[in-house]
């Protein structure tokens, strides 16, 4: 009979040989998907740089600015920033939990703005500033939403607390003046099981208050 | 206090198992599952496989040097399947690479050949043929046939609740290596390191004390961390014993939905009979519950259920029978609340029956009935400190429950496409595990000549904030600042034979524990101290890190009096050890005292249905808990808006369905829902009842994990109750979770149509 982890092997095959067509691409088609499967608003069309040649097989280079380091990486063009950081950088803050750009718990910020970082390619990110937990502290100095996260105890297991925190800030940055819905809207893509949502609110208004101060 | 991990937290910086330092030559592995629900292996193709560059090893069943074996009191679960094949993603094969790409590149290299057997997916089915993973239980009190004929009120019906994924967002995570002396060392994503090691001792063929398991912190686990961290922990160091060599194993998060087990499904008859005054004088249930493929937790989880089939209600006659079915989908496991929620939504859902067809509210059916002090449950147990009846007048009063209907009523009345419910929910649950050998902890301190000191004990972080507690029970006993306690990682090295950090009683048992080690450092610090001052014992304490005589400060401070301590030569290391009194159960006769104490509450949940799309919304929840003298009531808190929070998405959006064949049909974030920031509750107002605590808590602080998730159960029926308002035709089939799409079926079924 017909094996059927096959079946289940081509299936999972297309998904790797998407990714890697999807890779030969234009270079605007690529920036462009990536925005579109981010779902955010980091990347627009006319931000793009110059389009990639054909990259793999083999390593590529990417050199970027990772929280106000320049940092130069060798990686498979498969490599998603999200990899990039953890195994690459060893920056273990940004989580991966469902790999898909569905839970916001890899959000980094991509030239200030929040990204999924799981479902964008460290090669898209060439050129380009990333923020991410580790570097949102000045030091010792905590980000007021940091401040306002221990205060006010929107951390429990702590795994989505890192891409919490980056997409409150990065609502912060954008709308010193927030209310309630804006922080839902800024975290509604941010998955939390342990329950943290009202601590999360409330965290957030506090600290856009302190930060007006 | 606030947690003592927010801080890393905040920052990024904790570190969860796929964030500890790889080690050099480590090597990463793909575990290769069940293509089919049920089949029997008729041949392998690993050549191709093993030829992929890159790829080190693959394992079989027959790499295996001790026993092929994980299950638990059941020995009916392989490591790696040998002949038969039970459910789709059952470990068959382990492929370890130099990196985790090529491990799940060469997972589709690997070829099995098996001859497909016909697949049970549905419990219904599994009874029918008596396929059962153990034999059912049955627990009785008084008479129920005699009490059926003196009721006034009859009442039957049907009830289910479906599975539950833990969605813990870390997933199933273990990193093995061998250790030094022929030892090896496991780090692992688990609730219970000791049950680790002690399976993976049988597994290696090696004694238990070669190896050791730790547990750092866990990002979430909810009971998916307990029986089922040991296979993938097995696993690693499976791989990591052959190859000499570390080896990783993260399980990818498609590979942990579709790989494990979840809360298990339960279909429930019940038979329900009233006095005129809406007492019940008779419940009968019986209970399905869907297993899968092995047994692992369940034993426990069908005993709880029994438990608490009568949740915070007394009922003079009772008869409850569960049985445990075994269907070919993952062994299905603990989940707060351990069998509990299902068997309290089956009761829910009688009264409900009852209240609809006598046109009454549900509250006076509930509230009639609650129990009071001194009250029987049908194992034998007497209600004290029964707090049902508190919590529930606490309830009406601080929350105005009454004025609260007339306003959905009102609303219902002006509105005709959105429409409210409002629904009551008690809850009694009894804390200690059911299981009597398990309610025992240890603890190890240590005082460094600093002053600084390091806490061991069985309990693993997860999010739960039991690292925050046992500091604050430390720092108190010993009179210092919880600074200057460091809770170590759990670790079977320094604390053995551990249970589980499950049940809700992490925090008791292991807090207890600590206490008793404080004791003992704290009397010979005394001791110590009085020599140094040339004081009689009595007159010295130690309190807010001074020496104190006659209550006032001596110089003798913390800091001094550690390093004197160790110049004299007194020990500055305690285990604390501690097993809770009085308990007992005798599983023959089904009677007993197996609960410490109960954690008491009730909650009321407001629904919001958009009828027109069968959108909803919780509008607000409101709680009276009973967390008796909180010890930290931030965290309590946090853990009851967590478990409303898990309660509503599990009988709201949270369905995992499955395919004729076996097939988990919800394998990823996107297609199993659990609530987002939008789900969540606007507002969640839960205020502690105020009553004195038992001394079975540590320091008389409850318990507080799992109860709070049966609040949750009031949103099934508050949603129910808005589709009424809508469509007076519908009929409840009271089945869990009512997704929106079959709220909209609901809002326009048709008289005829079958109940939904
Ligand atoms: S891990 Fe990136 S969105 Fe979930
Ligand atoms: S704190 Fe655990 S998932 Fe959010």
């Amino acid at each position: 009979m017909k094996n059927p982890s096959e079946e289940q092997s081509s299936m999972q095959e297309k998904k790797g040989v998407s990714r890697r067509a999807f890779l030969r691409g234009a270079g605007l088609t690529t920036a462009g998907t990536v925005a579109l499967s981010a779902g955010l608003l980091s990347f627009k069309l006319e931000d793009a740089k110059a389009p990639p040649a054909i990259l793999g097989p083999g390593e590529a280079e990417v050199r970027f600015v990772v929280n106000g380091q320049a940092r130069t990486i060798w990686v498979e063009p498969r490599t998603t920033l999200a990899e990039a950081l953890r195994e690459h950088l060893s920056l273990t803050g940004a989580k991966v939990v469902c790999d898909r750009g569905s839970c916001s718990a890899c959000t980094v910020w991509v030239d200030g703005k929040p990204v999924n970082s799981c479902i964008t390619l460290a090669v898209d990110v060439s050129g380009r500033e990333v923020t991410t937990i580790e570097g949102l502290a000045q030091g010792d100095e905590l980000h007021p939403v940091q401040e306002a996260f221990i205060e006010h105890d929107a951390s429990m297991c702590g795994f989505c607390t890192p891409g919490m925190v980056m997409s409150c800030a990065a609502l912060l940055k954008r709308n010193p003046n927030p209310g309630l819905e804006d922080v839902k809207l800024a975290t509604s893509g941010n998955l939390c099981r342990c329950g943290t949502y009202p601590k999360v609110f409330e965290a957030t208004l506090a600290a856009a208050k302190k930060m007006k101060k | 206090m606030k947690n003592i991990h927010a801080s890393g937290h905040v920052r990024g910086q904790s570190v969860f198992l796929d964030d500890l330092p790889v080690h050099e030559g480590t090597l990463y592995a793909a575990v290769f599952g069940s293509p089919v629900a049920h089949g029997r292996i008729t041949g392998a193709d690993l050549e191709r496989a093993r030829a992929l560059p890159g790829v080190v090893a693959v394992f079989s069943h027959e790499d295996i040097p001790g026993k092929n074996q994980i299950g638990g009191n059941i020995r009916d679960e392989p490591l790696l399947a040998e002949r038969e094949l039970h459910y789709i993603g059952q470990p068959v094969f382990l492929i370890v690479a130099e990196d985790e790409w090529t491990a799940r590149r060469a997972r589709l290299l690997a070829g099995l050949q098996y001859e497909a057997l016909p697949a049970i997916t549905d419990v219904e089915e599994a009874w029918g043929r008596e396929q059962f993973l153990f034999p059912p239980r049955t627990f009785r009190l008084g008479s129920v046939d005699e009490a059926w004929e003196h009721c006034v009120y009859h009442f039957e019906g049907e009830a289910e609740t479906g599975a539950q994924e833990h969605l813990y967002l870390e997933p199933q995570a273990s990193y093995a290596f061998p250790a030094p002396h022929g030892g090896m060392k496991i780090c692992s994503s688990a609730q219970g390191p000791a049950e680790v090691q002690h399976v993976a001792a049988r597994v290696l063929g090696l004694p238990v004390h070669r190896i050791e398991v730790e547990a750092t912190q866990l990002g979430g686990a909810f009971g998916g961390k307990e029986g089922q961290a040991t296979a993938w922990a097995c696993l690693a160091a499976l791989a990591a014993w052959r190859l000499q060599r570390p080896v990783k194993l993260v399980l990818p998060r498609q590979d942990d939905m579709r790989m494990t087990g979840k809360r298990l499904p339960c279909r429930a008859r019940f038979r329900i009979g009233l006095s005129r005054a809406l007492k019940i004088l008779t419940y009968e249930a019986t209970f399905l519950l869907d297993g899968g493929a092995a047994a692992g937790l369940s034993p426990g989880i069908l005993e709880r259920a029994l438990f608490h089939a009568t949740n915070s209600y007394y009922i003079p006659n009772v008869r409850a029978t569960a049985f445990c079915c075994r269907t070919n989908l993952p062994p299905n496991t603990a989940f707060r609340g351990f069998g509990a929620p299902q068997a309290m939504f089956a009761l829910e859902a009688a009264i409900a029956r009852a209240a609809y067809e006598l046109g009454i509210p549900a509250r006076r059916i509930q509230e009639a009935n609650l129990l009071k002090e001194g009250d029987e449950f049908p194992y034998g147990q007497r209600a004290r400190q029964a707090h049902a009846r508190q919590c529930w007048a606490r309830a009406e009063a601080d929350f105005d429950i009454r004025k609260k209907e007339k306003e959905v009523e009102a609303f219902n009345h002006q509105n005709a496409s959105t429409k409210k419910g409002l629904a009551m929910m008690p809850v009694c649950f009894g804390i200690s595990f059911t299981k009597t050998s398990m309610n025992q902890a240890s603890a190890l301190l240590h005082i460094y000549q600093d002053g600084s000191v390091g806490l061991s004990s069985g309990a693993v972080e997860m999010g739960q904030g039991v690292s925050t507690k046992l500091a604050q029970l430390a720092a108190m006993a010993l009179g210092v600042q919880a600074e200057r306690i460091r809770v170590e990682t759990t670790d079977t090295a320094r604390v053995a034979n551990s249970s589980p950090t499950a049940a809700s009683s992490g925090a008791d048992l292991n807090g207890k524990a600590v206490q008793h080690a404080c004791a003992q450092l704290r009397r010979r610090l005394l001791e110590t101290a009085a020599s140094i001052l040339r004081a009689p014992l009595a007159e010295v304490d130690l309190h807010a890190e001074q020496v104190w005589r006659n209550g006032r400060p001596t110089a003798l401070s913390w800091e001094k009096l550690a390093p004197e301590a160790l110049q004299r030569r007194v020990n500055l290391s305690a285990q604390g050890y501690y097993a809770t009194p009085l308990i007992c159960f005798d599983r023959e006769k089904e009677k007993g005292h197996p609960f410490a104490y109960y954690v008491y509450g009730t909650a009321a949940v407001t629904m919001a249905v958009d009828c027109i799309r069968g959108t909803y919304a919780t509008e607000e929840v409101c709680i009276i808990h009973d967390f008796g003298d909180s010890l930290n009531p931030d965290i309590d808190q946090g853990q009851v808006e967590g478990g409303v929070v898990q309660g509503i998405g599990w009988m709201t959006s949270e369905e995992v369905g499955c395919s004729p064949d076996g097939r988990l049909l919800a394998d990823s974030l996107s297609t199993y829902k659990i609530p987002d920031i939008y789900a969540a509750p606007d507002v969640i107002d839960c205020r502690p009842l105020g009553a004195e605590g038992p001394g079975m808590a540590a320091l008389r602080s409850k318990a507080v994990g799992e109860p709070p998730l049966m609040y949750g159960i009031a949103a099934y029926f508050a949603l129910i109750q808005a589709i009424r308002a809508f469509n007076p035709h519908y009929r409840p089939g009271f089945r869990a979770p009512m997704t929106p799409e079959k709220v909209l079926m609901a809002l326009y079924q048709d008289e005829n149509a079958a109940a939904l």
